[in-house]
């Protein structure tokens, strides 16, 4: 019931942290979708797409994400608690975003090298193996979702 | 978790769908003013439908899941004015998104006609800014739904 009565105070924060998650949601659901349904093309126009998107929305999307996470945490004075006094819930944002930070980073290395062999006709490994990655961020963000909205400890 | 986190946790999924959804048609959207061939138009068209079942389900199960909530809610009432807002708004949203998704259906089906009169008519339709601020219209809207369900004005 935390969400219901909490202080206005955090709104900005919560929003500005909200916001980024859905930008970077759908960068990835973006990213994965052009990645699986260009996937047996021979011409590597919509796996480019899948690897720009997730540079140029959902890493945006990730960092006012991230941003607005450390806002509302220390608005919520977490700060102040003890780590292991901490609930579930958090717990699962921080490793889910932090952990989904590093495999974004992966797929961004991939595809970025992927894009830059398209040019000479390779790369369509390296920009699967991006696509791969960006669907794994989706469930992995998917439970973190249900996991911020009904808070289990 | 009780009754009442397992309707708000998939309530939030289900605007996560709806959010999706729009940033999938934005890269599209800007995408669509740049392409230069049939062919890499072709390609855009091919993705869209991807967002079809997310905007569709997530408005349904948004509003559904939201009024259950305010139902179940002993924080608020169904007719308070922040929720009649965004029962309000989602009407609006509804009403702006399908009218851009008929403005690029239509696209579509000329692109899919062929014939050179026909693609120069799509680059023109693609780049002017009809479709564009229509879809505009509907991520400002779903972004004051944003702020309405996390500012819960009057509440």
């Amino acid at each position: 019931m935390l969400a219901a009565v909490r202080p206005h105070s955090w709104d900005l924060a919560l929003f500005v942290h909200v916001l980024g998650a859905m930008i970077l949601m759908g960068g990835l659901v973006t990213a994965a979708g052009a990645g699986i349904v260009g996937w047996r093309d021979s011409a590597a126009g919509l796996r480019r797409l899948s690897a720009l998107t997730l540079f140029a929305v959902a890493l945006p999307g990730w960092i006012i994400m991230r941003v607005g996470a450390e806002w509302v945490y220390s608005k919520e004075g977490w700060d102040k608690v003890p780590d292991k006094l901490q609930p579930t819930w958090l717990g699962i944002g921080y490793i889910t975003a932090d952990a989904g930070g590093i495999i974004l980073l992966l797929a961004l290395i991939l595809g970025g090298i992927g894009i830059r062999r398209a040019r000479s006709g390779g790369g369509a490994g390296l920009l699967k193996a991006s696509t791969v990655l960006a669907a794994v961020l989706i469930v992995v963000y998917a439970v973190t979702v249900w996991a911020m909205g009904g808070k289990p400890n | 978790m009780n009754f009442y986190d397992w309707m708000l946790a998939l309530h939030l999924l289900a605007a996560f769908a709806i959010a999706s959804a729009l940033v999938l048609y934005s890269v599209l959207v800007f995408n669509g003013r740049r392409m230069e061939s049939p062919e890499q138009r072709g390609l855009l068209f091919r993705i869209a439908p991807i967002g079809t079942p997310l905007i569709g389900g997530g408005s349904v199960l948004a509003l559904i899941l939201g009024v259950i909530l305010a139902i179940d809610s002993d924080q608020y009432e169904i007719w308070n004015g922040w929720i009649i807002a965004a029962i309000v708004l989602w009407a609006l949203m509804g009403a702006i998104g399908a009218r851009t998704g008929k403005y690029y259906t239509d696209v579509q089906e000329l692109a899919e006609e062929g014939g050179d009169s026909a693609q120069q008519e799509v680059v023109a339709r693609l780049r002017a800014p009809t479709g564009a601020l229509l879809h505009l219209g509907t991520m400002l809207v779903f972004v004051l739904i944003l702020l309405d369900m996390i500012f819960k004005p009057g509440a």
